[in-house]
């Protein structure tokens, strides 16, 4: 690339050795402070989910470097920053201050989703920012965990504007923490991931202090800009490739929780000039419930398919990626909601921008793009007020991934927007007494078919062992289903019933419901879809599948006609 | 007579040490057979096998069976309602934008796991009893009928209360004796269940192989005439005898770097040196590894092929950064050194086979830092102007000469390995400086120094024949078994007690053991508790001595477990949050009454002279030695190129070399 050899060379007179170890350096800092955010945890959400993410900034806010943990929460780390730098200059910072966000309407998510930014000091100068993002597993609201009827974002939880307060004043026993404690249901666990918080950026400071100390503030300082540069400059070759044009997609929630209607989210997606643009125009209204999608995120799960499409893996994810494309959603769509509309949810409008920006892609590069998968966040919480306190389980789910041109979905498997584990069967035995998993199993049959098949999705049951248990969920998928590409058929939908003695209760995709000491709540995620058609499958797949047990005969014989 | 055999992917090496001194010996490995190139090595030595008091063997032959996954039919049995464990794993995926990613296959397949009725708490508490009379009716005819060599038992919480596992084993062996059963409560004591059953698994899984591979080596060893003592290689860095091997078979996995290690400890001890960053570099990787006190980090988080193992094994980090590494520019314009390697075949370059991309070995001749009479002791053909030729595309696209641009791939190959020791290093609390750098492998002594010194180390300490050091390392080590118990409990005013009483109970066992092994003189025990703050998921650990556990008390275990949680995590440090014991660990070590010495090969020679190289984007002049010419009293100044049979050593402009009277080469920096 002619650009790059005058850029590295000229631009900086920095050596192509000096970039390579300091880039790596930078992207190696922010994945460590990402393991240690989540091996220094309380909460099982953050623990063994590992539903948090970090990432190093410069001092304009623009993300450098991050630790691949969950997309959803990478995307809008730069504008939860500068709603804060905004109101409280990066000039003005002391040592210990840092900026807090979690507004989701000033560039956060949802509520849970908390951003702390802790200014990097090298020789009294702000070179940067070290920044993390968790989810919180309790942040007050109207029920624990999760509040699925709640009318407003107020109702969900504890808000923080963005602000600037001071780690050794404020935080360490000091008034916010003692207001912050005093809202939230359990301190202890969350207090502690916060603490994780500042730690990790503790460690992404000290590392950045330390490459400044050998290469000089200057060199970082070029090198951050560089790689963003670096990160433009390739996926602008891989636009390059792509021919201009305005290309549709369009895919739909299943219902808003309250009516049947599907929330129809349109993508139009434009190549010209090597820049891409992506406009939501003509996607539904904002809605009274929780599924409403902040701009930030709608802009973040854009992103995702954009550059999980187009690009390849190790292409560092940073500002540089974002240069080259313009998202846009009308204010007061399910997209771009006005305050105070309710947002917990908003993962579910997020993958169906991303489906609908995969179904535009699929027009251009049907080579690279994925089936329909489960493409949800399953939450769910229960949660129990016993002698103990409050006892909050959260988690979330994915299902079965879509199938591509070349290989089968993954089975089993959290969805593309996030990437959280599951919690070990033996950690809730030991966090939790109100409830026992008793099942947790592939769901054979559950993926859509064709050339590939799609990833099967899985049920996880739960005996629950206490009255006056509470559980939420929201979910989706559970009637429209993941939607197959190139002649292959749709993956199965997902649901949710609870058996009570002899009578098995339907639980809705958005929900929330009293349970009784022995009910047992079982949850079947959906499967992906397949992709081409189903007589061009490898017949040995078919057989080695139901061998296995992934298919039955008789859906061998359905789908592809062949007996086994 | 000692010996160690270390079969590698390439090449088999045999160190045998007697009276007579060291003979080094290296023959072509042969892949499907470990065991043929192994005993081709003892042919070629011209050894007298009965002559032989000490054999200890490495192997590849289990990491094989998993990684082409080639191991016997073995079944998974677990609590019903969770089959497919080893199919589900953690539900994470370790590539967030690949859109076909893929799980790691587990080794037993859905199809050959199976459930069984019972269920125990956390608390260790039965809830219900093991259906014994489903698992004689339905279970067993199952995996008589699947002609299973091997089953894995993990039941949910075993952990803490193993009952179930063991009645399960009992009575599958009852029915079915010839059938190898791994309890997950044997081989590793901590909770998760996917990673302790994917631990288990793996154990089952090799079982058979290790167990066929030492038998199938007894009796040739027999019909040769061999009545010394037989042992195998660990990847926790000592050795067990072969026949307790045949019952810890996962212990054996990815042996050969732990070796590695043990031999580069167990030389550079012998100058006094005891805390160490190994630095191991071959043709397509690069392992690194810090020893402290003379002894390797351990960890008990580990995967091959990205299956979770959880036994302690030596905490080795491995980057794609080896003599074969491809150089090459992304299309951003960035200067990339591998992952891909050119391998053994077609190689690098200048190896003439049809290679046609530059590696850092033809980085190496074009800049001059090694000859192409050295490779292979001058036995093997090298073609310089392939190197050049393939340099060319690199120096054009950064305006640069082919030195400067060789120069920058090999300066970008040492940052890659800087980064790789600085993970188990400075993000492990570990300050570099306080460590010497040890060097081996083809590769790992020309690249030392520069490494060395962008960490901030300032010795450097090369050992003789650092080219079969793994072979070596195989009869320098110990004998080596862990234990793990857990046993949580809240640090409270009784906890001195708990852990005196716990290792106790544990040192007990571990003495039993070793007895029956014939290994009961020079016992040394390492115990470890893993502790965490009261809500943490992860453990800490912190080793106790004997002498500090006889008078340990509260305040005395919360102010080391403060000092080790703030060393990693940048907090914790007099912090009165609660603290608790999550497990312990024993390890128990017979150590060698006397250690092999490894020496120079005296006899090899090179024309020594003068040279020029290109080293830091310029020329400079240099002096061409062979390495046994250098003695304690005649300390050099770099730059010199020092070669011995098996490796080159590199000292550049600003570092001194000596040899010590242990034979091994001291660098130490000038400036």
């Amino acid at each position: 690339m002619p650009e790059g050899k005058s850029e590295i060379t000229t631009e900086t007179a920095l050596n192509p050795v000096d970039y390579a170890v300091i880039s790596q350096g930078l992207i190696a800092a922010a994945r460590e402070m990402g393991a240690k955010l989540i091996r220094s945890a309380y909460s099982t959400i953050v623990r063994e989910a590992a539903d948090a993410s970090a990432a190093l900034l410069d001092r304009e806010g623009n993300v450098v470097a991050q630790a691949e943990l969950i997309p959803m929460q990478l995307g809008p780390m730069a504008d939860t920053f500068r709603a804060c730098a905004e109101l409280y200059p990066v000039d003005e910072l002391q040592e210990g201050d840092f900026y807090i966000n979690n507004d989701p309407f000033s560039g956060g998510q949802h509520l849970q989703d908390v951003f702390i930014y802790s200014p990097i000091f090298v020789g009294g100068e702000i070179i940067g920012f070290a920044g993390t993002v968790a989810h919180h597993l309790d942040l007050g609201g109207g029920n624990p965990g999760l509040t699925t009827e709640a009318a407003d974002v107020h109702a969900e939880g504890f808000l923080f504007p963005p602000s600037k307060y001071n780690l050794y004043r404020d935080w360490r026993g000091g008034p916010l923490e003692r207001l912050v404690s005093a809202n939230i249901r359990v301190p202890a666990q969350t207090i502690g991931d916060f603490n994780a918080q500042f730690a990790a950026n503790a460690i992404g400071g000290e590392r950045v202090a330390q490459l400044c100390e050998k290469y000089g503030l200057k060199t970082i300082q070029s090198v951050m800009n560089q790689l963003m540069d670096y990160s433009e400059r390739r996926f602008r070759a891989a636009l390059s490739e792509l021919p201009e044009g305005t290309y549709y997609g369009e895919d739909a929630i299943d219902d808003d929780g309250i009516t049947e209607e599907p929330l129809v989210v349109k993508a139009a997606l434009t190549i010209e000039k090597g820049e891409i643009t992506v406009d939501f125009e003509g996607t539904c209204a904002q809605v009274t419930r929780n599924l409403n999608c902040p701009y930030t995120s709608t802009i973040s799960a854009t992103l995702s398919a954009i550059k999980s499409v187009l690009t390849s893996p190790d292409i560092p994810f940073n500002e540089g990626v974002k240069r080259p494309i313009t998202i846009s959603a009308p204010k007061g769509s399910l997209l771009n909601p006005n305050y105070p509309a309710p947002v917990r949810a908003r993962m579910e409008a997020g993958y169906r921008c991303f489906n609908a920006v995969m179904k535009a892609l699929a027009q251009i590069v049907p080579d690279r793009v994925i089936s329909g998968g489960n493409d949800t966040t399953t939450v769910t919480a229960i949660s129990h007020l016993g002698d103990e306190g409050y006892r909050v389980y959260l988690e979330v789910f994915g299902g079965g991934y879509g199938a591509s041109a070349h290989k089968d979905g993954c089975d089993a498997v959290d969805a593309p927007l996030s990437n959280c584990a599951n919690t070990p069967i033996e950690a809730t035995d030991m966090d939790f007494s109100h409830f026992r998993i008793i099942g947790y199993g592939l769901l054979p049959d559950s993926c859509g078919h064709g050339k590939y098949r799609g990833g099967l999705g899985f049920y996880r049951s739960y005996e629950i062992l206490k009255d006056g248990v509470n559980f939420a969920i929201y979910a989706d998928r559970f009637r429209l289903s993941p939607y197959g590409l190139f002649g292959g058929s749709d993956g199965q939908v997902a649901r949710c019933e609870i058996k009570r003695g002899d009578e098995v209760i339907q639980v809705k995709s958005k929900d929330g419901m009293d349970l009784k000491k022995g009910d047992i709540l079982t949850l079947y995620t959906a499967g992906g879809a397949g992709y081409g058609k189903a007589d061009e499958r490898d017949p040995e797949a078919i057989r080695h599948d139901v061998k296995h047990g992934y298919l039955s005969r008789e859906m061998a014989e359905k789908s592809y006609g062949v007996a086994v | 007579m000692r010996v160690g055999v270390e079969v590698g992917g390439t090449f088999t090496d045999l160190v045998a040490i007697g009276k007579d001194g060291v003979r080094v010996t290296k023959v072509p490995s042969v892949p499907k057979r470990p065991d043929e190139g192994a005993f081709n090595a003892l042919v070629a030595s011209e050894l007298d096998i009965s002559a032989i008091e000490d054999l200890a063997h490495g192997s590849t032959v289990a990491t094989n069976a998993v990684l082409e996954r080639k191991g016997f039919p073995t079944a998974f049995v677990t609590t019903q309602g969770f089959r497919d464990i080893l199919a589900l794993q953690r539900h994470n995926r370790n590539s967030i934008y690949d859109l076909e990613y893929q799980k790691p296959a587990p080794v037993v397949a859905r199809l050959d796991s199976f459930e069984v009725d019972e269920r125990v708490l956390s608390s260790g508490e039965v809830e219900r009893q093991l259906d014994e009379e489903a698992v004689l009716r339905e279970l067993v005819p199952r995996l008589k009928d699947g002609n299973y060599e091997a089953v894995a038992v993990c039941l949910l919480n075993s952990y803490v209360n193993p009952s179930h596992e063991e009645k399960l084993r009992e009575l599958i062996k009852q029915q079915l004796p010839d059938l190898h059963v791994t309890l997950s409560s044997e081989v590793t004591r901590e909770f998760r269940e996917f990673e302790r059953a994917s631990t288990a698994a793996i154990s089952a899984y090799v079982q058979p192989v290790i167990d066929r591979y030492i038998g199938r080596f007894e009796d040739r060893l027999q019909e040769h005439g061999f009545r010394g003592r037989f042992s195998v290689m660990q990847s926790n860095g000592g050795r067990l005898p072969a026949e307790a091997m045949r019952q810890s078979a996962v212990t054996a996995l990815l042996s050969g770097p732990a070796a590695g290690v043990m031999g580069a400890t167990r030389q550079a001890g012998r100058s006094g040196y005891k805390n160490l960053i190994t630095l191991d570099i071959g043709g397509t990787s690069t392992d690194v590894c810090v020893v402290t006190e003379g002894k390797p980090e351990l960890t008990s988080e580990f995967h091959i092929d990205g299956l979770p193992i959880r036994i302690p094994v030596i905490d080795i980090n491995t980057v794609g950064a080896g003599g074969g590494s491809i150089v090459w520019i992304d299309e951003g314009g960035m200067l990339r050194v591998g992952p891909h390697s050119a391998g053994a075949d077609p190689g690098p370059a200048c190896y003439g086979r049809g290679g046609q991309q530059p590696t850092i070995t033809d980085a190496h001749l074009i800049r001059q830092t090694m000859r192409p009479e050295a490779f292979l002791g001058g036995r093997m053909n090298i073609d310089v102007e392939a190197a050049r030729r393939v340099f060319e595309s690199i120096a054009q696209h950064f305006n640069m000469s082919l030195e400067e641009a060789a120069d920058s791939a090999i300066q970008l190959a040492n940052a890659n390995i800087v980064r790789a020791i600085q993970l188990i290093s400075t993000e492990r609390g570990k300050d570099p400086r306080d460590y010497v750098m040890v060097p081996y492998g083809g590769a790992g002594p020309l690249h030392a120094a520069q490494v060395a010194k962008d960490l901030g180390i300032e010795t450097i300490v090369v050992p003789p024949n650092a080219g079969v050091m793994s072979a070596y390392g195989l009869i320098a080590s110990n004998f080596v078994q862990f234990e793990s118990l857990t046993r949580r409990a809240v640090v409270d005013q009784n906890a001195g007690d708990l852990v005196r009483e716990t290792f106790k109970f544990m040192k007990e066992r571990a003495l039993e053991r070793f007895e029956g092994m014939g290994l009961n003189s020079n016992l040394r025990l390492d115990f470890i508790a893993d502790m965490r703050f009261v809500g943490q998921a992860f453990e800490v650990p912190v080793s106790l001595t004997e002498d500090q556990i006889v008078n340990l008390d509260t305040a005395e275990i919360r102010r080391l477990f403060g000092k080790a949680h703030q060393k990693i995590y940048f907090f914790g440090e007099g912090s009165e949050k609660p603290i608790e014991f999550v497990s312990f660990r024993l390890g128990t070590t017979a150590e060698l009454d006397d250690l092999p010495v490894l020496s120079e090969t005296p006899d090899y020679r090179v024309d020594e002279g003068d040279i020029e190289l290109f080293d830091q984007r310029k020329m400079h002049k240099g002096k061409l030695l062979s390495r046994s010419s250098l003695t304690p009293e005649r300390t050099l100044k770099g730059p010199l190129l020092l070669e011995d049979p098996t490796s080159t050593l590199f000292v550049p402009e600003g570092w001194d070399a000596r040899s010590d009277d242990q034979h091994n080469l001291v660098l130490e920096r000038s400036e």
